[in-house]
């Protein structure tokens, strides 16, 4: 397995986290580049446990001049970026004839436009290099289009739709896109009282929630070589539920 | 560097980048890049060479128009890359 150089958004919560983990753990030349915003604690946790490997850099996935600051800052020293994992989302539930525009805007801004800013972002690197892997995670949410997620459910299918159409813009360059769609995964954002864990189950086939870990599994076996031949693939880590 | 020379040098850049089925001696100069009658590349090729331009030639070609302008064929690329050079010197 080749060294490489991996950027992952919203590295500070339970999912970015174990993404990390699993590409630290895949080679030990990786490089990864824990893209933080507003919560810093865990991401700078983790950059100290490798600091050879692992570093935090401030990136606002809304701001495209952010973008071009955090990957100026990676080629500068490792003249590469091979893959972006596009993990950085956040919900605001809210039925949406009550539903303030601003939330409506946020939750766009964030989880559908700042994959767009980061795939506009890395691109001409790995046109340049001609190879690249983006991972963009979106949700179940985007599948099932539960009540109360308009905006949540409308930015992460908007993020598949992008995937799709930009693995098709770029599958001849070298680059895949692909995008993976967790179900219900054990970390904090899952904030569920006693009973709403019981019903959730309940619709789960195999009666669990998800571990973080077996998402970024399979975010990492997106990005390996044997991989090279999927792309503009949605795939569903969700105990089976649809 | 002379004009020929820059020339030769898009045409083997256009021939690696764009994983062309033929040499770069083969690209006559005038020839279009795009539409019929000419090498037939698409928006992904104009894409990639873009990308090249600026990467071999420090060429950024900062939006559709100017593409539209620059990217007709090697001339008019060629020509980019030299008033470049001389705003540069």
């Amino acid at each position: 397995m080749n060294p490489r150089v991996i950027l992952i958004t919203g590295a500070n919560g339970g999912l970015g986290q174990a993404i990390a983990r699993s590409f630290l753990q895949e080679s030990a030349e990786n490089q990864i580049w824990l893209g933080i915003h507003t919560r810093l604690e865990q991401a700078e946790k983790l950059a100290k446990e490798s600091p050879d490997r692992c570093r935090a850099i401030a990136l606002d996935v809304t701001r495209p001049d952010s973008w071009k600051a955090a990957v100026a800052e990676i080629l500068a020293r490792h003249q590469r970026l091979d893959v972006l994992v596009n993990n950085a989302g956040h919900h605001e539930d809210a039925l949406l004839a009550t539903m303030p525009l601003d939330s409506w805007r946020r939750i766009l801004a964030l989880n559908l436009d700042g994959v767009f800013h980061g795939c506009q972002a890395v691109l001409p690197t790995m046109i340049a290099q001609r190879q690249g892997r983006i991972i963009n995670i979106a949700s179940l949410s985007a599948l099932l289009a539960p009540a109360g997620q308009t905006n949540y459910a409308a930015a992460k299918a908007g993020v598949l739709a992008l995937t799709q159409s930009l693995a098709k813009e770029v599958a001849r360059i070298g680059i895949t896109v692909n995008a993976v769609c967790p179900g219900y995964v054990d970390t904090a954002t899952l904030a569920m009282d006693e009973m709403e864990r019981k019903r959730a189950i309940e619709r789960i086939p195999m009666r669990r929630f998800g571990q973080p870990g077996e998402v970024a599994a399979a975010v990492r076996f997106l990005a390996c070589g044997e991989a090279g031949y999927i792309t503009g693939s949605t795939l569903k880590i969700d105990g089976g539920i649809f | 560097m002379s004009n020929p020379e820059l020339k030769l040098q898009i045409k083997r850049l256009m021939v690696e980048n764009l994983m062309l089925q033929i040499t770069a001696e083969e690209i006559a100069d005038g020839i279009p890049m795009f539409g019929p009658g000419g090498l037939g590349l698409d928006s992904v090729d104009a894409l990639q060479l873009v990308v090249a331009l600026d990467k071999s030639f420090g060429l950024k070609i900062s939006d559709a128009e100017a593409a539209k302008g620059i990217l007709q064929n090697v001339n008019t690329i060629a020509a980019a890359i030299e008033q470049k050079g001389q705003a540069a010197g």
